[in-house]
């Protein structure tokens, strides 16, 4: 049977009929018939499929000896039976889980993986209580395998998940398999640790505890934070992240499932960022210039005191950030429009690119920030310097002003600053309005292939910051009662995508957790921008 | 050292016919003696031709596994798209065999003439002889042979005129039982460790550096040559309808004259122990055998008047495997004896299977535990579980291997066992 | 045993060269003269794949040191475009390649089923007390160090011994002794 040019297979998993393409693994096949096979060493997004495990018995009518589903090609009329339906392959599946726990330390009360762990899972699934194991376990201890990455070889399973990922993904045959039998670890060749810029892949893909982060362990329990879907930060690919937040802190950041960004992988430089985004003195009260000093008042005061003072059309200079959403971007144009400043700079620091050979759509990118692209689009120009902003209007956005002379901004004439942090130069501010900061708000990012993508609030901003195209969006009504009220991030969204031709047509829902295209936008070549 | 003769120097000796004579090691007196006649018979043949003799010769895998070879060297491809490769199988070391040995060492020229005409037949240009590390002074006579037979173009270019080219490359593994496995001395061969594979796809698809590969046991292809020149009537002369020919039967522990011999297919088991190596030593009584190399399943005294063939170890509950009998007797350990065999599972498992890495090094554990007094009831209870999850679950059959002379020993000596658990009181 | 002499190593055997010898001829560059590179580029020339050199490669470097070292695994990923890492993971899982120096006389015995059943873990006994060594440990003298063995191929004539590259058969505690001067003799040699 063929589906538009491929061949279609057609099997019953479980009773459940479905249809596949031809050279589908029979896994896969269940998973589509909504059955989820348990497995180690098969993984999605790695090519090599050692069968290893033993995880993925199934039995298949016909055949005399169970298969294992991650490699077993689906054939026309197969009948596949799974632990659901089938005694025999849930005694085999039992076994596997006796033989892994044999020598397993019962470490789950220190062990980062519990709550997240497919053994302990598994094991509770196919519901084996004690052990019969009264002969002593073989130790193995703990090993160092990179800078920031430790690996305790009692724990592993050696599925060599984080073997392959290396090979085959990374490209680099740096983590092997060292000994044979139940002697076996992983290891790196004496000397060498893992130093690859995609190494904390290996972690994500381990199924146990035996692939820890060194800044993760012992940190948080895994029922014991929350997870927003967002978008890292890092630079301008965009990698789909899941962000773990534990008492309003960043306790981990992992790769969310996106096919055509990043697939199931980020980079280390990514993982880190959110971590490092924040630090630094925050801006967490609204702050207006009385007597020669800021003093903190509260929003109503300062919205009215700011609206009273804006020299409106009088010209001016404005600086942005390309680590702003594009919803916070578009809003600051209604302004600089009322203020009569033409269009905005931003600046965006560049590193070394680094790449995946076995997905090569992923790159860590030059432009260490993710919406270049947005803020492009959005008629903002990529300037290093800061703008002349002596006796002159001078808005800032995002821009934190980290490396500016402390004297910047202290001779404009006017001088609003509407930003997470306080620099020295942000204190010479005539007005400072707190906004969100990395991770702290909802919006749109524009990545470097020309996709937009949603990213949600993971942690509470500080103080009484509020995202920046709430803020904006709040001043101009101030000014200007007549305007739309824009209360939430979809009509902040709306509005963008009316006002601008790029945008249109897409919607804050119609986005999803993938994000989509623009249109207009062809995608960067590796390593364009 | 070595090969004691032939039981009956009439019976059939094709392969030991020259086993203690040291001149035919080398090629001048080994033509002289009917060498290479094969070869020169086959390269007057084309491949399927060769396939047809050898098929209907019923010659069977003399590896342990007992795959009709005809019907293997079918599977290659019959118009090659690329490079065919023959890996000779010499990696040896299934406990209590000994066999292949005796062949690299006394009639080198015989295996590397059956390699010939088995390349030929399979249309390869290569043959890889992957013998196991440990044979050093065996390797060594090989080594010569082949540097000869290059010499004599016997390998190498337009071999005897025919237009066939074909080169081989002795090659030595590093101690690992696990390289006897037809796929793992495949990833062994090609710099690697020696895993096994899953299959599909098969070696006849793709094996060697991504090519169609068949593997042979050495007394598999050193049979070859002679059922060239003899003919598949000729060979089938000895053994039975399903296990045609001769076998080199390697025999060893409690015997009066353990050794090499080779014998037709069929002779009573019980014949070969009691005639052939003259019976246990010091006139004592037999406990058990273990028949066919460590992994088969041990047979009692009354279970060996089975004909010595696939099909009669087969219905005895055992099997042929490497026709390597391992005989205990009256005063044996038992359990020791299967707690090392368990222990020799346990250092060869290459580690890639949960049920193997972690079940043989389990078993073995237990079994020692029984034998040095720590043992409980249900620990047998346990083994014979393990059995189960030990059987057909894995990629290679090593875990299966460890439960043959497991479960045979629990089956028919569980007394034994008890006997060290101390009456079952705990 | 015989001397080693590089020149005249036929190709086709080249991978099939003893690497458990008792004289060493230690080397601080496996391929830094004729020898080792000439070694290197006959085994290449017999498989379509570099890669497949590398069980030649080790034994070399067993054969010239005693031992494979982590400089001689890097070299050879080198030599072969391999990582170091992967040359440790084939090195380490095979038995006879060793990772740490030992003793010029390598004593295997074997203790698998056919030999337990003839009194070989009586042998290695022996041997143990003979050599004065601890199971897998260097004699002070670095002469010696006893093992024990899997299956070496030599069942019916048990218990069998493997030393270097040579193969001792029907061997009893009583004549572990011979063996030791029979090893002594050929060190003098």
């Amino acid at each position: 049977m063929s589906d538009g040019g491929t061949t279609m297979v057609s099997l019953t998993v479980d009773g459940v009929s479905v249809t596949v393409p031809a050279g589908t693994p029979v896994i896969q096949a269940a998973e589509r018939a909504g059955i989820v096979v348990p497995h180690y060493c098969y993984h999605p997004g790695i090519p090599s499929r050692p069968a290893q495990c033993r995880m993925c018995l199934v039995a298949i009518e016909g055949q005399p000896k169970l298969q294992p589903s991650c490699v077993m090609v689906v054939q026309d009329d197969m009948v596949v039976h799974t632990q659901m339906e089938s005694e025999e392959v849930r005694d085999a599946q039992q076994a596997v889980i006796e033989f892994l726990l044999l020598n397993h330390p019962l470490d789950c009360p220190i062990c980062d993986a519990a709550g997240q762990c497919m053994l302990q899972d598994y094991a509770y699934e196919t519901g084996q209580l004690e052990s019969r194991l009264v002969d002593p376990k073989l130790v193995m201890g703990r090993d160092r395998i990179a800078d920031d990455i430790l690996y305790f070889a009692d724990r592993c399973i050696i599925c060599t998940r984080c073997v392959r990922f290396m090979d085959d993904i990374a490209g680099e045959n740096s983590l092997i398999v060292a000994q044979r039998g139940h002697k076996a670890y992983i290891d790196t060749f004496p000397g060498k640790d893992l130093d690859h810029p995609f190494r904390g892949n290996i972690v994500d893909v381990c199924p146990v505890g035996a692939l820890v982060h060194e800044d993760f362990v012992f940190k948080a329990r895994a029922w014991d934070f929350d997870t927003s879907p967002g978008v890292c930060g890092g630079c301008s690919q965009g990698c789909n992240i899941d962000v773990n937040v534990k008492e309003n802190q960043v306790v981990r950041v992992k790769p969310r499932y996106n096919p055509d960004v990043n697939g199931y992988w980020m980079c280390d430089e990514g993982r880190r960022h959110l971590v490092m985004a924040n630090r630094g003195l925050r801006a967490d009260v609204p702050l207006i210039r009385r007597n020669g000093a800021l003093e903190p008042v509260t929003w109503a005061e300062a919205l009215e005191w700011v609206a009273e003072r804006l020299p409106a059309g009088r010209g001016g200079v404005a600086r942005v950030t390309a680590s702003e959403s594009n919803e916070t971007l578009h809003a600051l144009r209604g302004l600089l429009a009322h203020l009569g400043i033409d269009g905005g700079t931003f600046a965006v620091r560049r590193g070394e690119t680094a790449g995946l050979p076995g997905f090569p759509q992923l790159e860590l990118r030059a432009e260490r920030a993710p919406n270049g692209a947005g803020a492009r689009l959005l008629g903002y120009t990529e300037r290093g310097e800061l703008p002349e902003a002596s006796g002159r209007t001078l808005v800032v956005l995002g821009d934190r002003l980290a490396d500016a002379d402390p004297s910047f901004g202290a001779d404009a004439a006017f001088f609003l600053y509407l930003g997470s942090h306080l620099s020295a130069a942000a204190r010479n501010a005539t007005a400072v309005l707190p906004i969100a900061g990395a991770g702290e708000a909802e919006g749109t990012f524009v990545n470097v292939d020309g996709r937009v993508q949603r990213f949600h609030q993971a942690m509470q901003p500080q103080g009484v910051a509020r995202p920046g195209w709430m803020v904006v969006a709040r001043l101009l009504r101030e000014v200007d009662g007549e305007r739309a009220a824009v209360r939430d991030v979809r009509s902040a969204f709306a509005a963008l995508a009316d006002a601008v031709p790029e945008f249109s047509g897409l919607s804050w829902q119609g986005l999803g957790l993938k994000g989509a295209r623009l249109p207009a936008m062809s995608p960067a070549g590796s390593g364009a921008r | 050292m070595g090969f004691p003769h032939s039981h009956d120097l009439e019976a059939g000796t094709i392969l030991s016919r020259h086993f203690g004579d040291a001149s035919a090691r080398r090629l001048e007196p080994w033509t002289g003696m009917g060498g290479y006649d094969g070869l020169k018979k086959a390269v007057g043949m084309e491949p399927p031709e060769i396939t047809a003799v050898v098929k209907d010769s019923g010659l069977r895998g003399r590896g342990g596994a007992g795959f009709p070879t005809g019907l293997k060297w079918s599977f290659m491809p019959q118009e090659p798209t690329g490079p065919h490769y023959l890996c000779c199988n010499a990696d040896e070391s299934e406990p209590g065999a000994f066999k292949d040995r005796e062949v690299l060492r006394w009639v080198p020229h015989l295996l590397i003439e059956g390699c010939l005409i088995a390349a030929r037949a399979i249309r390869a240009q290569h043959v890889y002889i992957y013998v196991r590390g440990e044979y050093f002074p065996y390797t060594k006579i090989l080594n010569d042979a082949v540097v000869e037979a290059y010499e004599a173009e016997l390998i190498g270019k337009d071999i005897l005129g025919s237009g066939w080219d074909c080169d081989l490359t002795v090659h030595i593994g590093a101690g690992a039982y696990i390289a006897g496995e037809e796929t793992g001395l495949m990833s062994s061969l090609v710099g690697g460790r020696a895993e096994p594979r899953v299959k599909p796809p098969f070696p006849a698809q793709s094996g060697v550096f991504g090519r169609p590969t068949t593997v042979n046991n050495v007394e598999t292809l050193a049979a070859v040559p002679m059922i060239l020149t003899g003919g598949a009537e000729w060979y089938r002369q000895w053994g039975t309808e399903k296990s045609p020919g001769t076998k080199l039967w390697c025999c060893s522990g409690h015997l009066e004259r353990p050794g090499t011999y080779e014998l037709p297919l069929g002779v009573p088991l019980k014949d070969i122990i009691y005639d052939v190596c003259g019976g246990i030593r010091g006139g004592r009584k037999l406990k058990a055998v273990i028949p066919g190399g460590s992994s088969t399943a041990l047979l009692t005294p009354d279970e060996l008047d089975c004909p010595s063939t696939y099909e009669g170890l087969q219905e005895a509950g055992s099997s042929l495997g490497t026709a390597s009998p391992i005989v205990m007797d009256e005063n044996t350990n038992l359990v020791a004896v299967i707690r090392r065999t368990a222990e020799f599972y346990a250092h060869e498992s290459c580690g890639q299977c949960v049920q193997c890495r972690e079940g043989t090094a389990w078993v073995a554990k237990i079994l020692h535990r029984i034998e040095t007094g720590g043992g409980r009831l249900k620990d047998i209870d346990t083994l014979y579980d393990l059995c189960e999850q030990l059987t057909g679950r894995t990629i290679c059959v090593l875990a299966d291997s460890v439960v043959f002379p497991l479960r045979s020993s629990l089956d028919k000596f569980r007394a034994d066992y008890e006997a060290l658990i101390g009456g079952g009181a705990r | 045993m015989s001397d080693r002499k590089n020149e005249g190593i036929h190709p086709a055997v080249v991978s099939a060269q003893p690497f458990q010898l008792a004289s060493r001829r230690p080397v601080d560059r496996l391929f830094g003269d004729g020898e080792g590179c000439d070694r290197l580029e006959k085994a290449i020339s017999r498989y379509p794949e570099k890669k497949a050199a590398l069980l030649p490669m080790l034994a070399y470097a067993q054969e010239r040191n005693g031992w494979i070292s982590p400089d001689a695994m890097e070299e050879i990923a080198g030599a072969l475009e391999l990582t170091p890492a992967y040359v440790r993971s084939v090195a380490t899982f095979y038995t006879m390649y060793n990772k740490h120096p030992t003793g010029r006389n390598i004593i295997q015995v074997c203790t698998c089923t056919a030999c337990h059943l003839c009194g070989a873990d009586d042998v290695f006994e022996a041997f143990l007390a003979a050599t004065g060594t601890r199971p897998g440990e260097m004699s002070e003298d670095e002469r010696f160090m006893v093992m024990e063995a899997e299956c070496l191929g030599a069942c019916g004539f048990a218990t069998a011994v493997q030393v270097n590259d040579r193969y001792f058969e029907n061997v009893t505690p009583e004549s572990v002794a011979d063996v030791l001067a029979a090893l002594e003799v050929e060190e003098e040699a």
